[in-house]
């Protein structure tokens, strides 16, 4: 005895998956310094894509960011509006595991500027508070 | 000193944060946000989305680590919250700029919907403070 089939009229009435539109993350990717001459907490960072997966490579700046944060793959990009089809990316977020603290990257890129806030959390209380960034940043 | 008052006497103090904030555009998806602080310096936020169709959703309320604007300062000027709506994952991101909650917000859909991941700004002005 064969497995029980469904009718045609119930698979056809089952929900279909409809996959996302491809968020371009790639027009995101180059180098971007910072806008400020000041020191500040990222100095510059880089975003390249590769076979359809978008990697950040910050740089410090100000103590107690570390020179080299690495580079790490972005957990998601996002699309730049919210009718929920568009294609061209907007953003992304991104996550850094140091020894004294976790950084949590979320940028945005409007108007040809990458604006980019990190969450800062120390895992051990201390003299340094937990702190926001926010900093801005052009394309070479 | 106990660990729990330990705790709160390293806490950031919220008050710049905390009350009720009302979105300055009256269509947006964020309608209302509640910053609530807690003695052992811990806060809580509460959101009120608006659906597609223009009706009030509770987000339930979610922990909210506090953020200062510096690493030597004790004042929280910023939080980040996480609200797991089932279909839609909302990564929070605000802070007080003159007066005005500016959230951003990184929206991830779970469903199968086909829709797109996107990024927002919103603003808020407080009507109440906590």
């Amino acid at each position: 005895m064969g497995e029980p089939q469904q009718s045609r009229r119930s698979v056809e009435h089952l929900p279909m998956a409809v996959p996302p539109p491809r968020i371009e993350a790639e027009v995101m990717d180059g180098r971007w310094y910072k806008t400020s001459d000041k020191p500040q907490w990222i100095e510059r960072l880089e975003l390249d894509t590769v076979d359809d997966v978008t990697y950040v490579h910050i740089f410090g700046g100000a103590s107690p960011s570390p020179a080299d944060w690495g580079r790490v793959r972005i957990q998601w990009p996002y699309a730049s509006a919210s009718n929920t089809s568009s294609a061209k990316a907007g953003g992304f977020v991104a996550q850094y595991d140091f020894d004294e603290m976790s950084v949590e990257v979320q940028a945005n890129y409007n108007l040809g500027l990458l604006v980019v806030a990190t969450f800062v959390t120390f895992k051990q209380p201390g003299a340094l508070s937990d702190r926001f960034t926010r900093e801005f940043f052009f394309r070479a | 000193m106990t660990a729990a008052a330990e705790t709160a006497a390293l806490a950031l103090d919220a008050a710049v944060l905390a009350g009720e904030w009302i979105n300055t555009n009256a269509e947006a998806g964020i309608a209302r946000i509640v910053c609530t602080s807690h003695p052992d310096g811990t806060m809580r936020v509460r959101c009120s989305g608006r659906t597609a169709g223009g009706e009030i959703e509770d987000w339930s309320e979610v922990d909210a680590p506090l953020y200062s604007f510096t690493f030597e300062s004790r004042q929280a000027g910023a939080f980040s919250a996480v609200f797991d709506l089932g279909y839609e994952e909302v990564r929070m991101q605000a802070n007080v700029k003159a007066g005005v909650l500016v959230v951003a917000s990184f929206n991830r859909f779970k469903d199968d919907s086909g829709r797109s991941n996107y990024f927002d700004r919103e603003f808020f002005h407080r009507i109440s403070k906590g």
